[in-house]
Order: C-alpha cells, then sequence, then structure tokens
C-alpha cells in the first residue's frame, strides 16, 4: 500500500492491536516518509533521536501551520513550550521535586507506593474475574501524585473525578461529538485549578512537607510560579502521568501472560523487575507517537521538511528499530544494551519517570504471586481510542 | 560491589539520583558526584539505577573502571 497513508492506517482502530507491522512499514518506507495530507512521519531511531535532540525542532503546536495551523487559545503546558519558557516552568516544578533541591522526595515515596500496590492487589482472588485496568491500574497514578503534592486524602476522589473528565476528553474518536466532552473538560480544569491555588494559598507561610507546599513557598521570586501557572503545571502532572502509567501497567500483565515464560522468570528472580520495566517501556511502551515542528526547512536524511509542518515522531517504532536494537520485536527483560525512547530524549525527557517506573515496579511486583494461573480473557483486548498514547481499555482476566 | 559512571557518556539526566540518592548526587544542575563502593544496603537500589540510566552510564560489579568497555 501507499506509504503516504501510514500515518492513516497505524491510527485506523482497527490497528490498535498490533500497529507494529505499520511500523515496520514505516521504516522501510523512511526515514522521512510524507504523508497525504503533507506532514511527515518519521520511524527510525537515529532520526528519532536526532530530531528530539534539534533544538530547531518546537514542541508547541502554535508553530504549527501544515496540515493545519492549532487553534487552541489555551497557554499550553510546558510539554508544550520551547525553550527558554519551558526550562523556566520545568526547572521550577523540577526543584520540588528532584534532585539537585530535593533528591529524597521521590524516592521517600517508595514504601507508601508499595503500600498502595499491595491494598490494590488485594482484589486479586484465586477464581475470580478482574479488569486489571479498572480494577486495578486506573487509580494507582492519581493516588501517587495526590500524596506527592499532599492533597488531603479525603479529596483524593475529587482528583479521580476530575482526571477522568480530563482523559476522556483526550480519548476522542474521529467520529465522536467532541463540544460537550470539551466543556466538561473546560469545567474539571477550572474546578481543579481553583481547589489547587486555594490548598497553595492555606499552605504558603505554612507548609506542610510537601511538593505543593515546596512549590508556593519558593524562597527565589525569580523562579516561584505564577498562581496560573501553578495551576496548568499541577494539571499536567495529573494528566501526563494518568494513562501512561495505567497503560504501562496494563501492557505488562498483558505481556506476561502473553509469554508464561517470562512471567515465570520474574516470579522466581523478582531482582529482574527493574530492567523487565525498562524493556516493556522499549517493546509496549505507552506513547507511541510524539509530534514537532520545524521551525526553518530541516534535512532529514536526504528530505527536505518545510517549516510549520507537522512531524510525527514514532517512538514505539523507533524503540524497534532493527538498525539500533537485536531481536526487536522479542521481549527480553534482560536485554543488555536498551536506550529505549519510551520517555522520550532530550528536553522534554520525561518529568515523572522516577515516579513511573516506582510504580510500574511496584504495581507489577504485586501482580506478579498472583498471575500463576491466571490467564487473558480476551485477546487481543479492547483499546482505547487514542493511536498516540496506546493501551487497553479493559483487561479482563480469570485467576 | 563497585560503581562507576562513565562520566563521557552521562548526560546528568539525574534518574540515578532519583533512585538511590544515597549513592548519587547532582551538584549545581549538571556535575554527578557518586560513591565508588557502594553499601550493602544500596545495591539493589543502584541496580535499579543503572536499569534506570537513559544512557547506559552506569557500569557495576566488581572491579569495574570506567575503561572497561
Ligand atoms: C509509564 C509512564 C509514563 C510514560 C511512558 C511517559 C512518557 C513520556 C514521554 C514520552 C514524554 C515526552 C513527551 C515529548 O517529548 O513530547 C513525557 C513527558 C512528560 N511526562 Fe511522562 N510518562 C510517564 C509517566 C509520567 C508521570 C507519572 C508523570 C508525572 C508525575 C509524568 C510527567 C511528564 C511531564 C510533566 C512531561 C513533560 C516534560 C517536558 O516537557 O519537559 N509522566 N512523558
Ligand atoms: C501522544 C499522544 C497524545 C495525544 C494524541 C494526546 C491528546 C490529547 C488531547 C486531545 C488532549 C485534550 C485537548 C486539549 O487539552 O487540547 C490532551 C490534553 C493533554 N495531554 Fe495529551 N495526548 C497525548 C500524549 C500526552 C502525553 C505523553 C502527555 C504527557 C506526558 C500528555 C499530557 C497532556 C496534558 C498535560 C494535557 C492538557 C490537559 C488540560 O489542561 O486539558 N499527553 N492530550
Ligand atoms: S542517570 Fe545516567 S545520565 Fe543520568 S545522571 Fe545518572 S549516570 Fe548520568
Amino acid at each position: 500500500m501507499a506509504s503516504d497513508t501510514l500515518l492513516a492506517r497505524i491510527t485506523d482502530y482497527a490497528n490498535r492491536p498490533d500497529p507494529y507491522p505499520l511500523y515496520a512499514e514505516l521504516r522501510e518506507a523512511g526515514p522521512a516518509v510524507r504523508q497525504a495530507d503533507g506532514s511527515y512521519l518519521i520511524g527510525t531511531y537515529h532520526e528519532i533521536v536526532a530530531l528530539l535532540h534539534d533544538p530547531r525542532m518546537s514542541a508547541d503546536p502554535r508553530s504549527r501551520t501544515t496540515p493545519a495551523p492549532y487553534n487552541v487559545t489555551r497557554q499550553p503546558p510546558f510539554l508544550r513550550l520551547d525553550d527558554p519558557e519551558h526550562h523556566r516552568l520545568r526547572n521550577s516544578a523540577m526543584r520540588p521535586f528532584g534532585p539537585p533541591h530535593s533528591p529524597g522526595r521521590v524516592d521517600s515515596m517508595r514504601g507508601e507506593i508499595v503500600q498502595l500496590t499491595k491494598e490494590l492487589a488485594e482484589v486479586f482472588q484465586e477464581g475470580r474475574q478482574i479488569d486489571v485496568v479498572d480494577d486495578f491500574a486506573y487509580p494507582l497514578p492519581v493516588t501517587v501524585i495526590c500524596r506527592l503534592l499532599g492533597i488531603p486524602h479525603k479529596d483524593e476522589q475529587l482528583f479521580q473525578g476530575w482526571t477522568d473528565i480530563l482523559v476522556a476528553a483526550a480519548d476522542i474518536g474521529p467520529e465522536s461529538d467532541t463540544a460537550d466532552r470539551e466543556q466538561a473538560a473546560d469545567q474539571a480544569r477550572q474546578e481543579m485549578g481553583q481547589y489547587l491555588v486555594q490548598l497553595g494559598e492555606q499552605r504558603r507561610g505554612r507548609p506542610t512537607g510537601d511538593m505543593l507546599s515546596d512549590l508556593v513557598n519558593e524562597p527565589d521570586a525569580a523562579v516561584r510560579l505564577s498562581t496560573e501557572d501553578l495551576a496548568i503545571n499541577t494539571i499536567l502532572l495529573f494528566i501526563a502521568g494518568h494513562e501512561t502509567t495505567v497503560n504501562l501497567v496494563t501492557n505488562g500483565v498483558l505481556t506476561l501472560l502473553r509469554q508464561p515464560d517470562q512471567l515465570h522468570r520474574l516470579r522466581e528472580d523478582p531482582g529482574l523487575l527493574p530492567r523487565a520495566v525498562e524493556e516493556l517501556l522499549r517493546y509496549e511502551p505507552p506513547v507511541h507517537m510524539r509530534e514537532r515542528v520545524p521551525l526553518v526547512d530541516i534535512d532529514v536524511a536526504g528530505t527536505t521538511i518545510p517549516g510549520g509542518t507537522s512531524v510525527i515522531l514514532a517512538l514505539a517504532s523507533g524503540s524497534r528499530d532493527p538498525l539500533r536494537f537485536s531481536e526487536p520485536d522479542r521481549f527480553d527483560p534482560t536485554r543488555p544494551d536498551n536506550q529505549h525512547v519510551g520517555f522520550g530524549s532530550g528536553i522534554h525527557l520525561c518529568f515523572g519517570a522516577p515516579v513511573a517506573r516506582i510504580e510500574a515496579e511496584a504495581a507489577l511486583g504485586a501482580l506478579i504471586p498472583h498471575l500463576d494461573t491466571a490467564r487473558l480473557l480476551q485477546d487481543p483486548p479492547p483499546y482505547r481510542q487514542n493511536a498516540m498514547l496506546r493501551g487497553p481499555r479493559h483487561l479482563p482476566i480469570q485467576l | 560491589m563497585q560503581t562507576v559512571v562513565d562520566l563521557t557518556r552521562c548526560q546528568g539526566y539525574a534518574q540515578c539520583v532519583f533512585l538511590a540518592p544515597e549513592v548519587f548526587e547532582l551538584h549545581g544542575e549538571e556535575g554527578l558526584l557518586y560513591a565508588t563502593a557502594v553499601p550493602e544496603d544500596q545495591v539493589e537500589r543502584v541496580r535499579q539505577a543503572a536499569a534506570a540510566c537513559p544512557v547506559q552510564a552506569i557500569l557495576l560489579g566488581e572491579g569495574v573502571s570506567a575503561g572497561a568497555r
């Protein structure tokens, strides 16, 4: 089939269960493959990494003119901003989160995350039918980010509700009516923002040892966030950490139930878990594609891509590029050389990766002992609409 | 156990500092400091850090050195 229909075929819902043969076709046709609508698709590892590190590539959708200009007026979160603005906001968010200023914060949550996954795993009882998504993976990321920020436990349900609405607005199929969901999302965004700003106000001058307190009590006025930025960037943590983590945990269970020998291996040797999580990020990553826009005309392996053109980087294809990884279609938790792009690369490298790793490790660690006799009730499972943030909507299993 | 970070590969992503803050330390925004002799109770964390380093710059073992590759 024509290579200029690849993006249309990849996003076609019928191909959600197995897009990997299309990625192989993309790499064959590439590196830079023009699509019928004028955008470009890139699926080879070295080109993807080079572009993620190229300062001429904008992450801001407002830089785009082809195929269509971006028409949302709301200010994007730092995920979709360029330096220096991106750096300013990411740096302000990083201070209370990680090194060099707060090296112990994420690590100190490990025990709590392990405890949380153990509690969630209590539904995994012999003889029961479980949906790994709704019954286990779904509540985890929002709870963890609430604890990180210092949201009172009694209000965690509020955040689950708001995040649900925002995530649903982002998972729209081609045929659905988006106006209602967009309106609901706007309202959720406002309520969540207001809540965070109010709680922040209460903690100004009265810190309670959490990330939100540190954010509002930042002594250096030059890095302290404005109220608006505080809201936008904390909402970013909820959304960015949600479906991604759910998909990683669910893809992990799916992969292990499809490959019982690997399940047994991890059951015997739990020390392999950190590397198994990395291999999952390569083999069945939650984030399949990200968009960038060249600010000027650029050359990619002999193809000129005009400035302003949408360029879709197929990270999931790059992580299975045989020019970079040996036997890329094999799931191997002991793979020695695993520099995947599951968390991206360059200045937008996933901010939450250290938390996500602990969540995935704890979640799989809590589940694996219960999976010995488990089997998939539906294979392939039903997937979400979204092709770029890909994962099962449900994963029913019989224990 | 000993650890060595190949500082010519290290990009200062600090993923290791998140996972084993008692062994790896970020000095300023970029410079990485680390303890070459890994205390017994930190071995598991250092393994996690090595797996998580995006450029696979952390070498582990008995008697490793940065020239070992
Ligand atoms: C398995 C789970 C996760 C995966 C696979 C994942 C993946 C990614 C990827 C691929 C990017 C780069 C986007 C780009 O280059 O355009 C990214 C950025 C980001 N992630 Fe994650 N993520 C995960 C979990 C999390 C969590 C738990 C949080 C929050 C605590 C988070 C917060 C962010 C933020 C804030 C950014 C933007 C960074 C920037 O623009 O500088 N992520 N993530
Ligand atoms: C790669 C495929 C992805 C697609 C197709 C996608 C799609 C969407 C859509 C349609 C929306 C809602 C509409 C809007 O606010 O403009 C949205 C919002 C958002 N997404 Fe994604 N998303 C993807 C990946 C990610 C990743 C990897 C992250 C973070 C690492 C992320 C973070 C966010 C954030 C922060 C919002 C804004 C929430 C808000 O204020 O409404 N997304 N996304
Ligand atoms: S994780 Fe790797 S690249 Fe990042 S600071 Fe540590 S050693 Fe350097």
